[in-house]
């Protein structure tokens, strides 16, 4: 969280974290499509030529002034894919909240699993924990026949019981309500610490 | 000093007070004159832009700051593969029209400075460094701190809530 006092303005960085063709770039994508412009900036992809995320995706919001101040979400996306690591690693520097887009087909449940325990394992070397930290998970991929039930993604995924939202990223669902979560946890992840 | 605080969960908090933000366009201003830099940015190592000067107009430099951010971050990952134990201070990209400086303020903090090629590296080498180290100071400077309480109320976070439902509409 960055504040600029003389500015009254309030930063906050929020990453959308997940495996591979997860739906992250999605989110971002659905998001700028729908927000009036003059509440959004550019929305800029790293993206190869196979249309995959190779750094990250990134965009800020606004919500107007409130009680004089003014916040800004910073959204970034990680590349998915396995061996983009180090990229991951480098865009949680002073992240305030993450999504965790998981894929809810049942073959990719190995992946969701290995990128959460790859994010726990970039936290820590932060001083963070996923026990302690914002975040929330979107199931997404909803829509798609043979999609894994939500009761064996929050048991498989969720240990820690934190806010979960079923997704259909491409349509929109479940997108803002996503958003707006891990934005109200953040807030109120500061309240607590004062 | 600037606030930083370590949360519990170990987030990192930074609050820049007034006092500090008017030293730096100070800095940025008197940079900008010196070395006749098309652009100048001030930013915070996650990508959060603080101040700029200079033609910025049609220049995005909310994503310039993004993007300067992680490429700092990706060549201090390239410092650690190469065997190199400090982290690179700083990163130069050469073009047919301009160019881009990059240099880093404490751990925290970056300058970019975009300049056209018919302005010497030397020239701005020289300005930035003092630059840098002016930052720094008022950067170390302590401030009136205000309470992060009198920021996030409770009431902040129900109106920010509404204000989120109405822009989510």
């Amino acid at each position: 969280m960055f504040i600029n006092w003389a500015l009254q303005e309030i930063n906050l960085k929020i990453v959308f974290y997940g495996p591979g063709m997860s739906g992250k770039t999605t989110n971002l994508e659905h998001i700028h499509q729908k927000l009036d412009p003059s509440l959004t900036g550019d929305l800029v992809s790293l993206k190869t030529k196979e249309d995959r995320t190779i750094f990250f995706d990134f965009m800020q919001i606004e919500v107007g002034r409130i009680k004089g101040k003014k916040p800004k979400f910073n959204l970034y996306t990680v590349p998915g894919q396995v061996y983009y690591a180090s990229s991951r690693k480098v865009i949680l520097n002073g992240v305030d909240g993450i999504v965790f887009v998981a894929d809810s087909q049942p073959h990719r449940m190995e992946a969701n699993i290995e990128t959460l325990l790859d994010l726990e394992g970039n936290l820590k070397q932060d001083g963070h924990s996923l026990d302690n930290f914002p975040w929330v998970i979107q199931f997404n991929k909803r829509d798609l026949p043979g999609a894994e039930s939500m009761e064996v993604l929050q048991k498989r995924l969720n240990f820690f019981n934190v806010p979960s939202f079923p997704g259909v990223a491409v349509k929109g669902e479940g997108v803002f309500d996503t958003l707006k979560s891990v934005i109200n946890l953040v807030v109120q992840n500061v309240q607590n610490q004062l | 000093m600037v606030q930083t605080k370590k949360l519990k969960d170990g987030s990192r908090q930074v609050i820049l007070t007034g006092k500090q933000y008017d030293v730096i366009k100070k800095v940025l201003s008197e940079l900008a004159t010196k070395t006749k830099a098309s652009a100048i940015l001030f930013a915070d190592m996650s990508g959060q832009l603080i101040s700029q000067r200079g033609s910025t107009e049609g220049m995005n430099t909310t994503v310039l700051s993004a993007l300067a951010a992680s490429d700092f971050a990706a060549t201090s990952e390239m410092a650690k593969l190469v065997g190199e134990e400090a982290k690179f201070k700083l990163l130069f990209h050469e073009g047919e029209k301009r160019n881009v400086y990059l240099s880093n303020v404490g751990d925290n903090f970056f300058l970019v400075v975009v300049f056209d090629v018919s302005v010497t590296l030397g020239l701005i080498r020289i300005y930035t460094k003092k630059a840098i180290s002016d930052l720094n100071s008022a950067l170390e400077e302590a401030g009136d701190e205000p309470e992060l309480g009198s920021i996030i109320d409770s009431d902040f976070s129900t109106l920010l809530g509404n204000a989120l439902d109405d822009t989510f509409k």
